[in-house]
């Protein structure tokens, strides 16, 4: 059984080697600010109250108490049980059974706002009506940049394949190109046979490239989200870093842990796989050894994904999570690459953090939660 | 390496030179192969530029070969580090770079660096015979 380090809502630990947690916020780690966290109830569990719930949990410095819904079968009430947010049968007891900052009304009722305005507790605000309806179409803004982010970086680093890609196509290509001509001369009926076969290998392997990418570029649609095999997918993301980067001098060691399995979207999760291979690769400037690892626990699943390349300065290594922040050169990196990799791991209620020694390699852990449904599927009992 | 016809002429059949093709894919050593011999040439092949540097320092073929048609993005030592290598070394045989990725900042440093022709995948049989036909009059012989 693996000890980890968790990642705390307090912020960075920093000691040698220099470990790095992503926050929530994207500021820098500063254990001498850590805000007081805002203890907030949400009334009404639909639409509204499930995409407040998604929000605000990926905010650190935002305790959510609890969320009750008239409607025993609201869809926030379940999201709320696997986000082990506390869940009231009565608005009551959720607004007096601990201290509380806010209290969002997303019900759209104007019965319980009059309600609620009189029974919070002193020293509590109430949003609720258009004010909790402007919140909900700003939570929805935000997601749908989220994904526009990071669709572009993926557009954007779609240049770096152009060489992978080109190489997988022409040398099929070739082949075929210079059996053809052979062909229309070739008078050996055998030769012809294997010359042909030949050639539907060839166009077999240039198809190959399209399927990769295909799935590799398309849109995430939340639609997606469901049960991913770890394993798989990181075998997957292999496959498509080798058009960005040259794999060929590159070990690489995998240590799977049978059957793991978390949930979330399987094409974002697949982007960040990709992404934190490349980077791996790109770092080891072709020659070093590829580590992919994956474990699962009662505690948790972790992802871990090291290289035995230059590593990442401690000063930089507070920075690497932030949008735009980028060591390459102008043209060659988006900076969004980590930045969207911590908001997919966010959303997948899971922490990424990076340890990194100059000179020797990086890793990046990833880290999701144990969830008892998954348990089963994980291998464990 | 395999066995290959050694000199000019052996046994009665001629020769029109000697070919060493470094590639790590094997289809396009089988390709190329079958493009060259059909043109009478002897054809040596290399998966990838260390492979190549073995090839070159063996035997007779320091003497004998006479052009060389090297790929780019290999394993191991790479086009860009075999051809430095070959053009250091073996300044006497002619290169010819075959590439699957078309790369003009590449093919202008590559051609300074005394590479004769650049070619890109696919390319025709016509086109690659014509090339290494022009390479073979750029050969100097070795000394001996």
């Amino acid at each position: 059984m693996m000890d980890w380090p968790t990642a705390e809502k307090t912020g960075a630990a920093a000691s040698a080697p220099t470990i790095v947690h992503a926050n929530l916020e994207g500021e820098r780690d500063t254990s001498s600010a850590i805000p007081v966290p805002m203890k907030v109830a949400i009334v009404g569990a639909g639409r509204g109250g499930t995409a407040l719930l998604e929000v605000l949990h990926q905010i650190r410095t935002i305790d959510i108490v609890g969320i009750t819904d008239k409607d025993r079968s609201a869809p926030g009430l379940h999201r709320a049980h696997e986000l082990n947010v506390p869940v009231y049968g009565r608005t009551d007891d959720l607004l007096h059974d601990q201290p509380l900052t806010l209290v969002m009304d997303v019900t759209g009722d104007p019965a319980m706002e009059s309600a609620l305005r009189q029974q919070k507790p002193t020293g509590a605000d109430v949003i609720s009506g258009q004010a909790s309806r402007l919140f909900w179409l700003l939570v929805q803004h935000e997601s749908t940049l989220q994904t526009e982010l990071l669709q572009a970086e993926k557009m954007a680093g779609f240049g770096s394949f152009a060489a992978g890609i080109a190489h997988d196509m022409n040398n099929p290509l070739q082949l075929i190109l210079g059996m053809a001509e052979n062909l229309a001369e070739e008078t050996d009926l055998e030769a012809v046979h294997a010359q042909a076969l030949d050639i539907i290998d060839a166009v077999k392997r240039t198809t190959a490239i399209c399927r990769d990418l295909t799935s590799y570029s398309r849109r995430t649609s939340v639609r997606q989200d469901g049960l991913i095999q770890v394993n798989s997918k990181l075998d997957e993301a292999l496959k498509i870093a080798r058009y960005a980067v040259a794999l060929q001098d590159i070990e690489i060691r995998k240590h799977y842990h049978p059957d793991v399995v978390v949930k979330g979207n399987p094409d974002k999760l697949l982007h960040v796989f990709v992404n934190l291979i490349t980077n791996a690769v790109q770092g080891m400037e072709h020659h070093g050894i590829l580590t992919l690892e994956s474990t699962a626990t009662a505690g948790g699943t972790q992802v871990r994904v090291s290289d035995t390349g230059c590593g990442i300065a401690p000063e930089l290594l507070t920075r690497i999570f932030e949008p735009f922040y980028t060591t390459k050169p102008p043209g060659k990196g988006t900076g969004l690459g980590l930045y969207n990799i911590k908001n997919v791991i966010q959303h997948m209620h899971g922490t990424i953090e990076v340890e990194s020694h100059v000179g020797q390699g990086s890793t990046f852990t990833l880290t999701f939660p144990g969830d008892p449904s998954l348990a089963e599927e994980n291998g464990q009992s | 390496m395999g066995e290959f016809k050694s000199g000019f002429f052996v046994g009665g059949e001629s020769c029109n030179g000697r070919v060493l093709i470094v590639d790590d894919e094997p289809d396009i050593r089988k390709v190329v192969r079958m493009t060259l011999q059909k043109a009478g040439y002897d054809v040596l092949e290399a998966e990838n530029g260390e492979k190549a540097i073995e090839v070159i320092n063996s035997g007779e073929n320091r003497l004998l070969l006479d052009v060389m048609i090297c790929d780019i993005r290999m394993p191991k030592v790479n086009g860009i580090e075999a051809i430095a290598y070959f053009r250091e070394n073996y300044p006497r045989v002619p290169l010819i770079v075959l590439t699957g990725f078309p790369d003009t900042d590449m093919a202008t440093s590559l051609l300074r660096q005394g590479v004769v022709d650049y070619l890109v995948k696919p390319v025709e049989g016509e086109i690659l015979k014509a090339a290494v036909g022009r390479a073979m009059e750029r050969r100097e012989l070795a000394p001996l």
